[in-house]
């Protein structure tokens, strides 16, 4: 398994696959290997030894670190300068029985993004710019390391949430923003999901900036800790300076239904436990991510809810719901179904604890237009297959 | 600038392709007159004009399609048109190519308070999307200052910004989904109410490709809630590099802004003589930041600012006390560029953007620069992202003037790029900045994206002759180095 050290490496070892009919999966700490197909490959491609901080500057909001970085050392080192990463990326290694957080370019790669992406963006916002290899083994640059840029395509969108298979990536520079210097929770109690929508719905329509907004069914808030009496627990995020923190607080409560606040340090980690889905750790079967219109999610769940034995709960005021129902080709088959009648959107099957994923497919089927353009953009990058090949789609 | 050489073969048969053009369209959406055509034969980058082939203004997304397919079958290069608003000449006709423009498609379809978004024809103007949801407290954040004149679906095409994209993001910060028809007269929709798919982000790399990916036909736009309070502070500088690094200070502070402007010393003054906004005329750089959001975060974050810009060493601090004295700040830097075409006949706006801190060593490049070339640069910067627009004064009248500036400008981006910036932060590279791009990428980076254009359009009919200088085949794009003759994978289709 070659390791490489940096991009002229990562070169070579394309050349060297194709040459010898040989298929690579890129690999990095491994621990989102659960993501997605199972690549057709003969040989890893390990880049974990790409790593490092090459440049930070906290007044210019810019960081340029090597894609094997671990994301935990960056975000150590973001905090020290009072940062983040916006879009929060999830931890998933609790869900994905994996050892740790894996890496930047791994983040990136799956286009991991957290309840601050329903306000703040997602990973793909948030990457500014990178270098790599091609699937046909040569190098090439794109975006850059300033935050506004529109020279040339913007190719860093494409490579995030691209699973590796389109370019074997090292530097990348990504926006960071300052750390709220504090966040507290509210939560509200709603009789039934489509309340909870239009609670959020209202909240958001004041100037009142909510930062996050997630809905939690009385079961999974037990789960979260929150022991209360109401079918729907809505919980709405508040950060920044704390006069605005308390001020936009005590707006909301005059909202009412407010059954109690959370404050900072138990909000941060009941944030972290919807972030990383680890409120559907004990829930059996598959899960599976739904990213659909917000107004849909209470449609979508009753149809579900109708006929199979499913946990769910919903961040991003309703947009992405996280389902565990059962193993099969049945359960994603009528999310999709759901979905399409109910104005469209994405269902993925992130964890698969059955055998579903050789019953129906991981990733969204996609109409044929955009599967043909799919196909060729994945020829653009990587004509001969060499990279992460399967590992979205057959072929791509 | 040198344009694709016209296939004199299609120009031949200018009046068969308007004729053919009229059967898939009303018959007063093709624009076949030189008169009519003139109207057409720029965009906001005036210093270059063609005449199109012919002009089809579809009005229907099936129309659309026809026209596309038709072209693409009859190999008829095609030039997507906007509001025609572009800084950088994406819309810049070409002799044999149909400019198809997007004017009739201007309907809002639907506005939705529930998932906060807009649904909207790609014709309708930037502002018309605010103005349809201010009513309820809502707003589009992208502000490009043509605001008024430009499309959504320009936008799209162009990325764009505006003083408040420093907060609030560019415009593929804001787009939840597209439809678009493609050169094979496909329709094709990407994204939609939801906010995130989980394949190929073809929507992130449609946004900004400046027409040479597909024609947008539809957009979807998150908006949000209007800001509960703005203040702003108009704040004077005797030293441009002490006021670089107050607005570095304010970010790492950890405050960011609505919006974060600069101004140098020739377009203050130029400014205050337009519009009198009290801007100091003696301060060698003036700096307004805008602060929103809840009335006692805003009061809270002005006096920090205040107390940061002072520290750095301001000669002057106002603060806006109501809605009147903050318009009043912004009109002067609102009106900068018509400000600066009061005391020069002609003036080129450029756009680069550089790390920021790297602003002092800028405004040293640009007076080195200016006295070689003996020409006057006022400057304006978007100074919370770096994003540059030195306003190069000339006379087109005098000979030699317009090429000298056009010198001045190039020196200035290869600067940008030199510095760790970019050619172009919010403009484009159309063809204005098109012979520039080996500046900042290498040919491989240049081809790679080339491949990209080839898997949505493998026959250089959308748009060509625009962002990059040289034009390769696809078939010649798509070939691999191959090792000792051997072909890998004989058996894969290859695009």
């Amino acid at each position: 398994m070659p390791k490489i050290q940096n991009l002229d490496e990562a070169a070579a070892a394309i050349l060297d696959a194709q040459q010898a009919k040989r298929r690579l999966e890129v690999r990095g700490l491994g621990t989102k290997t659960r993501l997605g197909n199972q690549p057709d490959y003969d040989d890893c491609l390990d880049v974990s030894a790409m790593q490092g901080i090459v440049d930070y500057q906290p007044e210019e909001l810019v960081l340029t670190v090597r894609a094997g970085t671990p994301l935990a050392e960056i975000e150590a080192e973001l905090a020290q300068a009072n940062q983040m990463l916006a879009f929060e990326p999830a931890d998933l290694s609790g869900l994905l029985a994996s050892k740790s957080t894996g890496t930047i370019g791994g983040v990136l790669a799956t286009n991991m993004s957290g309840p601050r992406r329903l306000t703040a963006g997602a990973a793909r916002d948030f990457l500014l710019g990178f270098d790599a290899v091609s699937g046909r083994g040569e190098r090439f640059k794109s975006g850059g390391r300033v935050m506004k840029n529109v020279t040339g395509y913007d190719l860093s969108k494409l490579m995030c949430g691209s699973y590796g298979t389109l370019a074997v990536v090292d530097e990348v520079t990504i926006k960071t923003l300052p750390r709220p210097e504090t966040s507290l929770s509210l939560l509200f109690g709603c009789n039934d999901m489509g309340s909870a929508v239009a609670k959020i719905a209202a909240i958001f329509a004041s100037p009142h900036e909510p930062g996050a907004a997630a809905i939690l069914p009385q079961n999974v808030a037990v789960t979260a800790g929150l022991d209360m009496a109401a079918a729907f627990i809505v919980v709405i995020r508040l950060e920044g300076i704390a006069l605005s923190v308390e001020d936009r607080a005590a707006h909301l409560r005059e909202m009412g239904g407010v059954l109690g606040t959370v404050a900072q340090t138990t909000s941060e980690k009941l944030w972290a436990a919807i972030r990383d889905v680890d409120l559907l750790a004990k829930a059996h079967g598959d899960i599976w991510k739904l990213s659909c219109a917000q107004a849909s999610a209470p449609a979508i769940v009753a149809t579900i809810e109708q006929a199979f034995d499913i946990t769910f709960y919903a961040d991003w005021a309703g947009g992405l719901v996280w389902f565990a129902g059962p193993s099969g080709a049945a359960f994603g088959t009528a999310l999709r179904a759901a979905l399409t009648a109910h104005g469209g959107g994405y269902a993925h099957l992130l964890c698969d604890r059955g055998m579903s994923k050789n019953q129906l497919p991981v990733f969204q089927p996609l109409p044929q237009a955009q599967a043909s353009l799919t196909a060729r953009v994945k020829a653009a990058f990587d004509p001969l297959g060499v990279l992460n090949f399967g590992r979205m789609h057959n072929g791509i | 600038m040198q344009m694709p050489e016209p296939d004199q073969q299609i120009i031949a048969r200018r009046e068969s392709i308007c004729a053919a053009l009229g059967k898939l369209v009303p018959a007063d959406s093709v624009v076949a007159s030189e008169e009519g055509r003139r109207a057409y034969d720029a965009d906001g980058l005036s210093a270059y004009r063609q005449l199109p082939l012919a002009v089809v203004l579809p009005e229907t997304v099936e129309q659309l399609a026809a026209v596309m397919k038709f072209c693409h079958a009859e190999g008829i290069k095609v030039v997507p048109r906007g509001a025609g608003t572009s800084l950088s000449g994406g819309a810049l006709p070409l002799a044999d190519a149909v400019l198809v423009g997007l004017g009739k498609f201007n309907r809002i379809l639907d506005i939705d308070y529930a998932n906060r978004c807009v649904v909207a024809q790609p014709g309708v103007t930037n502002l018309a999307i605010t103005h349809a949801v201010q009513d309820n407290g809502f707003y589009y954040a992208p502000d490009p200052s043509s605001q008024i004149a430009c499309s959504v679906g320009g936008n799209v095409a162009e990325n764009s910004g505006g003083v408040h994209c420093l907060k609030y993001g560019l415009t593929t910060n804001n787009l939840l989904g597209i439809e678009l028809v493609t050169i094979e007269g496909e329709i094709m929709r990407l994204g939609g109410k939801h906010l995130d798919s989980g394949d190929y982000d073809l929507m992130g790399v449609m946004t900004g490709s400046e027409g040479l990916l597909g024609i947008v036909s539809e957009v979807t736009l998150r908006i949000l809630q209007k800001p509960a309070t703005q203040r702003a502070l108009l704040v004077g500088f005797d030293d441009t590099a002490a006021a670089a690094t107050a607005v570095g200070d304010v970010i790492g502070a950890g405050i960011i802004p609505a919006g974060m402007e600069m101004m140098d010393g020739l377009a203050i003054n130029a400014a205050e003589d337009f519009v009198h906004a009290g801007y100091p005329r003696d301060a060698a750089a003036l700096i307004i930041v805008e602060l929103d959001g809840p009335e006692v975060e805003v009061d809270a974050l002005i006096d920090r600012v205040a107390g940061l810009m002072k520290k750095a060493g301001a000669s002057s601090i106002k603060i806006s006390k109501s809605e009147e004295e903050r318009n009043l700040f912004w009109a002067g830097r609102k009106s900068a560029f018509p400000a600066v075409g009061r005391i020069s006949p002609d003036y080129l706006c450029m756009d680069g953007t550089i790390p920021r801190r790297r602003l002092p060593d800028m405004m040293v490049l640009m007076a080195t620069l200016s006295q070689k070339y003996g020409l006057r640069v006022a400057n304006v910067f978007h100074a919370g992202d770096g994003n540059l627009h030195p306003l190069i004064l000339f006379d087109a009248n005098q000979p030699g003037e317009l090429q000298r500036a056009e010198e001045f400008g190039a020196d200035i981006l290869r600067g940008c790029v030199e510095m760790g910036g970019v050619l172009t932060g919010e403009h484009g590279v159309g063809v204005e900045k098109r012979d520039l791009m080996p500046i900042q990428f290498t040919e491989d980076d240049m081809k790679q994206q080339q491949r990209l254009k080839c898997a949505f359009d493998a026959d250089h009919l959308l748009n060509p002759g625009k962002v990059f200088p040289h034009l390769h085949r696809c078939a010649e794009l798509g070939r691999l180095h191959v090792h000792k003759g051997n072909m890998p994978f004989p058996d894969l289709p290859r695009f």
